[in-house]
């Protein structure tokens, strides 16, 4: 019994303007500048939640 | 003077050491031990695997680095540490078998003051009968495996050209495997090289995963927000499982490899076969064999070691049932309870229990993602082991220990879908934190804002930009410590 095959074929498939897009340079490299954003939030997040403790 | 002794030079340990050499008195000592000349970036092994990147793209040699930045290098096995020293020792050490062809085989002792356990994993091939290079699979995990694999894709890849069909399996060696993203990533690499090379109609790709659901990654799976709507790891990776034509096995646990054929159990019970005719199935991970003695000789490895070969740190090892497991079971500065001169991070230190639900098929096999520690969480707590290190060096028993949770811990990921400038594609996901907090995050146990996923060409590039960043970074090029984990 594995569901996933069955669960895959329902899974929404992306429409021809959305893999364009996923290609697009001018798209992507505004995508670039906005993952990295997100990115280094989580990095400055890192540097806020890091905390301290005696020994 | 004090020497701080790194084992391990893989992403947590050479992130110790070299920032320990960078906050450390020129007067004080660091030296890493380990047992290979090389540094891998492995996060790019997988496009050695498909044959993008040559095996020395994603590896230089350690020795000139150490010996520039003034660390210590002895390239050796770490076999047993004696962290109360003993007769003849007034000071912990560790004992080393060399490694180097100089002087391959001889036995060495290393006296220490303080000590990071950054020894990653070891490879447990033997776990699964028939698994791996040696066996009838091929595999990632090392620059060497990936050419390897990448040797036997093309003859797959050859054979389609001739017109023949093929079978090509990705995924999990093993029930307890971790790093799932990394099969899911090679997954989508082979499809990609097969589609280049215009024989995708002759091949059937399969992901074979120990994970309950696609998009679990081994971290229980994602929720993120898209265009307005709550959605899961799970819908987002099977759109592109459908998108690509991958077939997937869920919930599986290999149970042997034989020439051309893997044979696994599932959750239900089920046993099949899965015949192949290329197969890169990634193994389960333990510890290092690593013993540890007390002053007089006797074994404590079973207190210094959990069962699974990891170094027990300040995590809550209690059992308890998956519905009672908190987010403050995890470690927080991942030094040694009873020795606090000694840190274990990276893969080398032991998770309370796994952060996916962990699962039992009807006969009673676990089947259960290991929980992943890999990239930049290592980094991370490379560089804290490094900094509470110099801060007790510095200041002794005032000084205050710097605390980074993987709990409290974010992770950005970039999971490569095919390479190309123009045409690559990547899953970009970023999580926080990695360990859900269902206490600070009711519902899905992390930050809606903080976690979302996103395909496209875009991540791609930052992936290769990543490539070239973590190596500049590795090599201590100018500015290096600038670059964050």
């Amino acid at each position: 019994m594995d569901d996933t095959d069955t669960d895959i074929a329902r899974a929404p498939l992306p429409t021809a303007n959305t893999l364009r897009a996923r290609k697009n340079l001018f798209i992507q490299f505004g995508r670039f500048l906005a993952i990295n954003t997100k990115m280094f939030k989580i990095i400055g997040k890192e540097h806020r939640h890091t905390g301290h403790r005696s020994i | 003077m004090a020497r701080v002794v790194v084992m391990g030079g893989g992403i947590a340990g050479h992130t110790a050491a070299l920032h320990l050499r960078r906050m450390l008195e020129r007067s004080d000592e660091v030296v890493v031990v380990t047992p290979n000349s090389n540094w891998n970036w492995i996060p790019s092994n997988i496009w050695v695997g498909v044959g993008k990147m040559k095996a020395d793209q994603v590896t230089f040699a350690l020795g000139p680095i150490y010996q520039r930045q003034g660390i210590g290098y002895e390239q050796a096995l770490a076999t047993a540490i004696h962290p109360e020293g003993d007769a003849s020792h007034a000071k912990p050490f560790v004992d080393l078998t060399h490694s180097d062809p100089a002087r391959a085989g001889e036995q060495g002792e290393l006296e220490y003051d303080y000590l990071i356990n950054a020894t990653g994993p070891k490879l447990n091939f033997g776990a699964t009968p028939g698994l791996g290079p040696d066996g009838h699979s091929n595999s990632v995990c090392t620059a060497g495996h990936a050419v390897e694999a990448s040797a036997a894709l093309q003859a797959s890849i050859d054979k389609m050209k001739n017109g023949e069909r093929q079978v090509l399996v990705v995924g999990m060696g093993h029930g307890t495997c971790t790093c799932e993203g990394a099969a899911f990533e090679y997954a989508f690499n082979v499809e990609h090289e097969v589609r280049q090379a215009g024989v995708r109609d002759l091949a059937d790709i399969v992901y074979l995963t120990n994970e309950y659901e696609l998009g679990d990654f081994g971290v229980g799976g994602l929720t993120f927000t898209q265009q307005g709507f709550q959605t899961t790891s799970k819908l987002w990776t099977e759109s592109l499982f459908r998108e690509r034509g991958i077939r997937a096995i869920t919930g599986a646990h290999v149970t042997g490899v034989e020439e051309g054929v893997v044979h696994y159990e599932q959750l239900d019970g089920s046993i099949s076969s899965l015949f192949f005719d290329f197969a890169m199935l990634l193994p389960p991970f333990r510890g290092v064999d690593l013993k540890a003695f007390d002053a007089v000789g006797s074994d404590i490895s079973a207190e210094l070691f959990a069962p699974s070969g990891f170094m027990k740190v300040d995590a809550d090892y209690s059992a308890k049932p998956f519905e009672e497991w908190r987010a403050q079971d995890w470690p927080s500065t991942y030094q040694v309870p009873r020795f606090p001169n000694i840190f274990a991070v990276g893969i080398a230190f032991a998770p309370p229990h796994q952060i996916s639900q962990p699962r039992k098929s009807t006969n009673g096999t676990v089947i259960a993602p290991s929980p992943p520690r890999t990239g930049m969480p290592s980094g991370i707590m490379g560089k804290l082991a490094a900094t509470n290190v110099a801060e007790m060096i510095k200041h002794g028993a005032s000084a205050e220990v710097r605390t980074a949770s993987m709990a409290d811990m974010g992770a950005a990921c970039v999971a490569s879908a095919g390479s190309g400038l123009r045409k690559g594609s990547a899953a970009s996901m970023t999580m926080y934190p990695v360990v859900p907090d269902l206490v600070k995050y009711p519902g899905t146990g992390r930050s809606l804002d903080d976690t979302f996923g996103e395909i496209g060409l875009a991540g791609h590039w930052i992936k290769l930009v990543l490539h070239y960043l973590f190596i500049y970074k590795a090599k201590a090029r100018p500015g290096w410590h600038l670059i964050p984990e």
